[in-house]
């Protein structure tokens, strides 16, 4: 039971800050189809900078991990203005952008650590190695009968993660930038009027987007993978989108959403073990978030009340 | 001089302007991907001549015995025709302003129902199993499709997330299925299927060289003329086209919008389930458990450099397919890792997504220009931009 808790928080959380990712870019009237890519990108750059870094600090060394952090939403932040050149620039379909962007993503991360293998150890391996991270329990509060689980061996992102999600809603509700932010994806041409630049907000939005992403993409990365392989694109931005889709572009019931995510996942498969199945049994548990989603979707997407704006290229002429 | 400088511009916004732009994105791409061959010591040239030689376009040094160029080239067309349709399939849909990411999906569940349905079962003959194989994929993909379709209308959920989510879904369902009852031992993949109910003609002798004969080419080329017309002379095309343009707009016209989604979504999913039967019974013959068929993605970069035209997407087909193709053998007398092939197509992808704004930047050029000229001075520009303000409404 405590280990539902456990892995479904360190689950949940890396779902969580992509999650806002998105309905950052959202809530400006960029629609975000392309964390997949972001989160992607955003983990092959942390996973770089620590493949890098290793021969320097030597093995095991914790410290690599935040800067692998750091260097992942850098990543994801450089990856995203290719979303943001399309999208803002280029007045391209936002849709079509995304979906190119997943796309390359795949190509592009696929090619260069094969690249960057045989450059760094000469075999033309297709995942970097890494450590997965050290736990710890927070003390007293993982005695807590029943949610003591949440508290129990977490990765020391789920911290980091926390913070910048309350930090981002802070950001969103509280403060000037956040208000326009917010206008700019309902009436883009009240903000022009109001002297604010929705170009230079959208942007804004667009890079935290793919920075967010990308510090998902390297905690999943560490956590849950222990590599960094083709296989990170599992469809964890599709979840975040859907996520946000259901916390109705709400970073509140977003969360909530997450959690949800993740206990299904961690139950499905302590079930599945709980049972003593065989193992080729684990994949119609892995199937369970997905059919989860599907299921949750039809039920609340009726009601759904997405930004306005969203879809469509900023245009000053327009009325 | 000012006449050399407009040509750009001219190419994209005359009569051939979709055709101007997707020459302009392959440019673009070759120029892309020929600077990422240099920066890591590559001859780009050699590159793209060992493409060409993997498919069979241009003579290799040497070749095996039983085996020559047609062999390659037979090759190819072979993974021609799961090309075509997918990218037929991503347009069908498209031009109801559907964005079908599941292609993949549907080519997998249909290629899966076949396989288990037609090409295990042994005592059909091969002109019973072979329309069974077709009908087969038009079914269980046309089938997928209409869900997506229903999700959509019905339960307003966007058509990208759910295409996603039901692509792991059959994607792991599929190999679940596969590991549990079909797998074989050695390979780990499904078993083989039957040749009965193959799409392509295996090991047929043409001048001593051992090549395959790609029915499935001709059922892809059919298709495309079939949506060529749907789209061009037929009633239920232009309403699948007004409903793409503008939703609202066709409801007050009287089209029955959700009846529209339904048959667009589930006509793309039918000719996707035949992509699906093409690539699995023609193609690879079994089934990889638990992966997506990466031509389900290539298909969008194929409909958007074919302006999502069915026929000139038969020419993107051939562009986007020589580097899939080809990339084997690429990476073998090149040296280059063969993932470079998707990263060529995820360029090509990204010049044809901005497609639309070079047109609109060569529209405002010569605009500017024509405003900027006196009116006595170069008529051709001023006449094309009087022709295209005509056609306009």
């Amino acid at each position: 039971m405590n280990k539902v808790f456990t892995d479904g928080l360190s689950f949940a959380l890396p779902l969580l800050i992509m999650a806002i990712g998105t309905l950052y870019s959202e809530k400006s009237g960029v629609t975000n189809l392309a964390v997949e890519g972001f989160q992607g990108v955003g983990a092959f750059f942390g996973a770089l900078a620590a493949t890098l870094m290793t021969p320097l600090t030597g093995a095991g060394s914790q410290a690599i991990i935040y800067l692998a952090i750091l260097c992942a939403a850098a990543g994801g932040a450089v990856f995203s203005c290719i979303h943001g050149l399309l999208c803002i620039r280029f007045r391209a379909n936002q849709v079509i952008s995304g979906v190119v962007i997943n796309i390359l993503s795949v190509a592009l991360t696929a090619f260069f650590t094969s690249a960057a293998n045989s450059a760094i150890s000469g075999s033309a391996s297709n995942k970097f190695v890494l450590d997965v991270s050290a736990r710890f329990s927070v003390p007293f509060l993982c005695e807590i009968p029943w949610i003591g689980g949440l508290f129990t061996a977490m990765y020391p992102f789920e911290i980091i993660i926390a913070v910048l999600a309350a930090v981002m809603w802070y950001l969103m509700n509280r403060t000037k930038f956040g208000m326009r932010l917010k206008a700019c994806g309902e009436n883009p041409q009240a903000v022009d009027a109001a002297g604010a630049s929705v170009t230079r907000i959208r942007w804004a939005a667009v890079i935290i987007s793919g920075a967010l992403s990308g510090i998902g993409g390297i905690c999943f990365a560490y956590s849950l993978l222990g590599n960094f392989s083709p296989s990170i694109y599992q469809g964890f931005g599709y979840l975040a989108i859907a996520a946000m889709i259901f916390g109705n572009w709400k970073i509140g019931p977003t969360t909530l959403a997450c959690l949800f995510f993740g206990l299904a996942k961690s139950g499905g498969l302590q079930l599945c073990i709980a049972a003593q199945l065989p193992s080729k049994y684990t994949d119609l548990f892995l199937l369970l978030p997905y059919v989860l989603t599907l299921l949750l979707l039809i039920f609340f997407s009726k009601k759904n009340r997405p930004p306005k704006a969203a879809g469509e290229p900023w245009d000053k002429s327009k009325r | 001089m000012k006449k050399k400088k407009l040509f750009l511009p001219r190419l994209l916004t005359r009569r051939y302007a979709s055709l101007g732009v997707s020459v302009l994105a392959v440019l673009l791409m070759f120029a892309t991907a020929g600077i990422l061959l240099l920066t890591i010591g590559r001859n780009p040239l050699d590159a793209l001549r060992s493409f060409l030689q993997g498919c069979g376009i241009i003579a290799k040094e040497k070749y095996g015995g039983g085996s020559g160029q047609l062999t390659d080239l037979m090759d190819f067309l072979n993974f021609l025709a799961p090309m075509i349709l997918a990218s037929l399939a991503f347009i069908t849909a498209f031009k109801a302003g559907l964005f079908n990411i599941g292609i993949s999906g549907q080519m997998l569940l249909s290629g899966f129902a076949a396989t288990v349905l037609v090409g295990y079962n042994k005592g059909l003959s091969v002109y019973l199993a072979k329309p069974a194989v077709l009908l087969t994929g038009l079914l269980v993909g046309g089938l997928t499709g209409i869900l997506v379709g229903y999700l959509k209308f019905r339960f307003n959920i966007h058509e990208v997330v759910s295409t996603i989510m039901i692509n792991y879904i059959i994607s792991y369902l599929t190999g679940f299925l596969i590991n549990s009852n079909y797998v074989d031992m050695m390979t780990r993949n499904s078993k083989i299927c039957s040749p009965e109910a193959g799409l392509t003609l295996t090991n047929v002798m043409i001048g001593g060289m051992k090549c395959k004969i790609p029915l499935a080419l001709i059922a892809a080329i059919l298709a495309a003329l079939l949506v060529s017309f749907l789209f061009r002379k037929t009633v239920l095309g232009l309403e699948i086209k007004a409903v793409g343009q503008s939703r609202r707009c066709s409801e007050y016209t009287g089209i029955r919008v959700s009846r529209t989604i339904l048959i667009s979504m589930g006509l793309s999913g039918a000719i996707a389930g035949l992509a699906g039967v093409a690539y699995y019974l023609g193609y690879t013959n079994s089934i990889v458990p638990k992966s997506l068929p990466g031509i389900g993605y290539d298909s969008i970069s194929v409909a958007l450099l074919g302006n999502s035209a069915p026929i000139g997407s038969i020419f993107a087909a051939l562009v986007v397919s020589v580097f899939q193709q080809g990339a084997n053998y690429m990476s073998s007398s090149v040296g280059v890792a063969k993932e470079i092939a998707s990263l060529i197509t995820g360029i090509l992808l990204l010049f044809a997504a901005c497609g639309n704004y070079m047109k609109y930047r060569a529209e405002r050029k010569m605009q500017q220009a024509a405003d900027s000229l006196p009116v006595s001075g170069n008529p051709p520009a001023a006449g094309g931009r009087a022709a295209k303000g005509a056609e306009k409404p």
